[in-house]
């Protein structure tokens, strides 16, 4: 009870320090904007981490045969799906007010889209196949080939394509990057942290769920 | 008045989602109980 406690508070603390405490960044045309980052890059990351998981879990799957570590790899890859949603949505609000609009196929925009395909074809594999056995299979063979897909698409691509976001080279960018003071690690590292609290305990809910369907059926 | 009202509506909406967790997570422990 004590971790749910402290993950409200956490969240309490982010959301009034991200809108009250926290001064408008500074060097941006709309410094008031800027506050969505303490939202948009956690969920950005937990994402990432999310298909880290799924593809762990897939790994397990591999080795053991278990069919509730292929569930469990479901899971994450359909939670980090849902927290990839919420990071392209924040990020197209920010880029409305910070390059003048939603959509601009900056590198790391287009990346994003490309690791949204790539699991929403997942989640298509998985429904087509019907025998338990073989989507299990081939479900864990395409969360590992799709995390090294997506870990290009994030972190490799947007690095080598100049573009609109902090740390494309070339462009505009570097005038444009995010640098993170003692005030703004105050704020986004509880972010991060509460944002993990959050995925972890979903997950779990959905896990136990699971357990119980399963011994309800026995 | 700007960050005044998207802190207190993100206040509403993380308040609910945790209340909503925390109920689900109850309920799931006393259907947990049962099971067991």
């Amino acid at each position: 009870m004590i971790w749910k406690i402290v993950l409200l508070l956490l969240f309490i603390w982010v959301i009034i320090a991200a809108w009250s405490f926290v001064p408008p960044m500074s060097g941006v045309q709309t410094p008031e904007v800027y506050r969505i980052f303490y939202f948009h890059w956690p969920v950005a990351l937990v994402t990432f981490m999310a298909y880290a998981f799924a593809m762990y879990q897939a790994i397990r799957y591999l080795k053991s045969k278990n069919l509730d570590y292929d569930f469990k790899s479901n899971t994450a890859a359909l939670l980090g799906t849902i927290f990839c949603v919420l990071a392209t949505i924040s990020g197209s609000i920010f880029a409305k007010f910070a390059w003048g609009s939603f959509w601009n196929w900056d590198p790391r925009e287009t990346s994003i889209t490309v690791v949204l395909l790539i699991y929403l074809a997942y989640f298509s594999l998985r429904s087509a196949v019907n025998d338990p056995a073989k989507k299990a299979n081939l479900s864990a063979v395409y969360a590992i080939l799709g995390f090294i897909a997506a870990f290009f698409a994030i972190f490799i691509w947007p690095r080598i394509m100049p573009g609109l976001h902090p740390g494309s080279p070339g462009g505009e960018s570097s005038a444009r990057f995010i640098a993170m003071s003692g005030t703004t690690r105050l704020v986004v590292f509880p972010s991060l942290a509460a944002f993990i609290v959050l995925y972890g305990w979903i997950y779990s809910l959905a896990v136990r769920v699971h357990r119980l369907q399963q011994e309800a059926q026995l | 008045m700007i960050t005044l009202v998207p802190m207190f509506v993100s206040l509403l909406i993380w308040f609910g989602l945790w209340l909503y967790l925390l109920r689900l997570d109850r309920r799931i422990k006393e259907l947990e109980k049962n099971a067991k």
